[in-house]
């Protein structure tokens, strides 16, 4: 018997303020949606939202007339020329910094984009997985600049709210993610909320696949199935 | 229409790309419709290229889907025109001038009334209204760079010409240069005075070059009352610039227009930069601004903090100035950020607020919790062997410590229960389970154990 496959079509992860499990995190939260600050710097380790609020930060500018971009700068392929201009936007987000410090022509791009931003009155929004002072930038210029605006750690979830996180997601998505099974996917598998909410994309669609519901006798064959780990 | 079709566009694309690729690619693409043409302007030749090819098929699809025909699309590096966007806060006679790159631009392009699809341009010539001299914080260091400024301000093109201000980063020299062309726009509000960082200057040249128009760009220049231009340090190693910039500044100083130039040192220590253009820079008046002695950082601080309408205890500004002494962007940082926390916090600004706003700063490393590590602090806190930790063994002297570094694995890393288990010598995620649940309950029970566990934390994660 041939596996359904799952439709195109299906509820996407969008990325906004109000799916986002503030939890600890509200003072960054608060600021994101409301400072009027030139330039806010987030960082924190990896899985602590900092891809979601930026998305969130460009959801909310958009919804508000404004014009505004994103870069995550972590992505292969991508070259310092793709700052150029952006300072026409109202609002620019670069995700993850610290991967193009130490590139010179990263730096100087990254400086010059500082520069023009701020004389035409817009707003910078970055993110990194450490703080401006522990950066390993070799441009002082850029360095300083960098931690000019006001900077905020993002904490990581406790187990409980990572639970809730991981139910929220999966409500999202249309799916009930009872305790049981919560419970036992965080016993079980790597607890950061990148790799667990990747898993439960892969867990629904292996279950709209298989037209079956998300119980742990599921989970524990679609894990056995799984390279270990 | 275009709109409407541009975003009936958008939403399909937002539901069939990732979101990292919607909010990259396509976002930034402003769309205008004109004769029957979808034109998307991207604000630079790499977005653009990056969008013809690896989005334009989906396009091109979805907007003849749309629109029930076919509809040529075509993309340009360009911007929305000046008229759309808001002007800026600073009404001065300079913002009116055009910029040369635009003044410059070949007919060639049709030009629609709502769009230019021109190169960006800098359109930063303007100055700073925020950057003025009563909010300049004066003190031992910067003293003579700002009385210097002052009397350039006052007279220019007369008292010091041209005025050079050197010094580290975050110093205050643009602020200086700033405030200098914002009293010369107070005092005569038709001059024409231009702000440029070096980079747009070399930019700007560089795209006259492309368009042969390099004969207006130098019209341009050397028609102003006052040039402002920040860090040529930047000129280094770009000769034609320093060649250019050199026939603008000599034309400038004959004329006895001002001009203000800051850079990151001395300039005869900038290498790349000719021997010429080093000598002539030192011509008028070279000033050092140096970096602030404490009494300065705390009244900076006072300053800015009484600004924002912030009650800072001068305590805390005494600590936040004694702490960070670089420079003052740093300062200026370190206080807005406690600012920013104590606003959306809604906590009061006390010595131990400012530590915890300020921990990264303060402490600089953050030190990464590993497993090994916890196994090594752990074992030795108890006196004992990490391979005691990953052995068989059963007495309590060394169960009781392993369970407590498992909980502590458990609680300051994201491994897996199963990974954290292997790592203490193949064990079961059941073991760890329990040893979490073993924890918790000596802690409540045991005020030793609870102690120590606190201990542990601080030392793991301080």
């Amino acid at each position: 018997m041939s596996r359904q496959l799952p439709l195109g079509i299906r509820l996407r992860d969008a990325a906004t303020f109000e799916n986002f499990l503030a939890a600890g995190n509200e003072p960054v939260l608060a600021a994101l949606q409301h400072s009027s600050e030139v330039s806010l710097y987030l960082w924190g380790a990896a899985g602590t939202g900092k891809t979601h609020l930026l998305q969130a930060v460009c959801h909310q500018a958009t919804a508000q007339g404004r014009r505004a971009a994103y870069l995550p700068l972590a992505e292969p392929g991508l070259h310092p020329a793709m700052l150029e201009g952006m300072e026409q936007f109202d609002l620019l987000c670069l995700d993850d910094v610290d991967a193009v410090v130490g590139d010179p022509d990263w730096e100087a791009a990254l400086f010059h984009a500082y520069n023009r931003l701020t004389a035409a009155g817009h707003q910078l929004r970055l993110t990194a997985s450490v703080s401006p002072a522990a950066l390993a930038v070799e441009l002082p210029d850029l360095h300083s600049r960098l931690g000019w605006g006001p900077v905020f750690q993002l904490q990581s979830l406790n187990d409980t709210a990572k639970r809730q996180a991981l139910q929220q997601r999966a409500g999202a998505r249309g799916v009930t993610l009872d305790d049981e099974v919560a419970e036992y996917l965080m016993k079980r598998c790597p607890r950061d909320m990148v790799s667990l909410f990747q898993l439960l994309e892969a867990l629904d669609e292996a279950s709209l696949a298989a037209q079956r519901r998300l119980t742990i006798p599921f989970v524990r064959e679609y894990l056995g199935r799984q390279p270990g780990p | 229409m275009s709109d409407s079709l541009w975003d009936q566009c958008l939403q399909r694309l937002q539901g069939e790309l990732t979101a990292q690729q919607f909010n990259t690619w396509i976002r930034p693409l402003h769309a205008v419709y004109d004769s029957h043409t979808l034109r998307l302007l991207a604000p630079n030749a790499f977005v653009k290229e990056r969008v013809e090819s690896n989005f334009m098929t989906q396009i091109a699809a979805i907007a003849c889907d749309l629109a029930g025909l076919s509809v040529p699309i075509v993309t340009e590096v360009g911007t929305q025109a000046l008229s759309d966007t808001p002007a800026t806060p600073a009404a001065s006679p300079a913002t009116e001038n055009p910029s040369p790159a635009a003044s410059d631009e070949p007919a060639t392009t049709p030009r629609s009334a709502t769009v230019t699809a021109q190169p960006v341009s800098s359109r930063n010539t303007s100055l700073n209204p925020n950057f003025t001299f009563d909010n300049f914080v004066e003190g031992k260091s910067n003293q003579l760079g700002k009385a210097a400024s002052f009397q350039v301000g006052e007279n220019p093109g007369k008292a010091y010409n041209p005025l050079l201000i050197y010094g580290g980063v975050g110093l205050g020299k643009t602020h200086l240069m700033h405030a200098v062309g914002n009293m010369i726009v107070q005092q005569k509000p038709n001059a024409k005075v231009i702000y440029l960082h070096s980079e747009r200057f070399v930019a700007e040249m560089v795209k006259a070059l492309q368009h042969n128009t390099i004969n207006n760009f130098k019209r341009f220049y050397r028609s102003v009352d006052a040039l402002l231009i920040d860090d040529i340090q930047f000129f280094a190693g770009k000769e034609r610039s320093q060649e250019e910039f050199f026939h603008t500044f000599n034309s400038l100083l004959e004329g006895g227009q001002q001009v203000v130039m800051t850079c990151d040192r001395y300039p005869k220590e900038v290498d790349g930069l000719e021997e010429r253009l080093k000598s002539r820079f030192g011509w008028g008046l070279p000033v050092a601004i140096e970096a602030p002695e404490l009494e300065t950082r705390v009244a900076i601080l006072m300053s800015k903090a009484q600004l924002s309408g912030i009650e800072m205890p001068s305590e805390v500004a005494f600590f936040i100035a004694k702490r960070i002494r670089s420079n003052v962007r740093e300062l200026e940082g370190a206080l807005r950020r406690v600012i920013a926390n104590a606003h959306f916090t809604g906590r009061p600004i006390t010595m131990d607020f400012a530590k915890e706003a300020l921990r990264d700063l303060l402490a600089i490393q953050d030190k990464l919790v590993t497993i090994d590590n916890i196994q090594k602090t752990v074992a030795e806190y108890f006196k004992i062997r990490v391979s005691d930790l990953h052995s068989k063994r059963r007495n309590r002297s060394i169960t009781r410590p392993r369970q407590i570094a498992m909980a502590l694995c458990k609680e300051l890393t994201s491994h897996s229960l199963p990974e954290i288990g292997d790592a203490f010598g193949g064990r079961d995620h059941t073991t760890v389970l329990h040893a979490c649940r073993k924890v918790e309950e000596l802690k409540e029970g045991d005020q030793r154990i609870n102690e120590d566990v606190s201990n542990l934390l601080r030392t793991l994660s301080t």
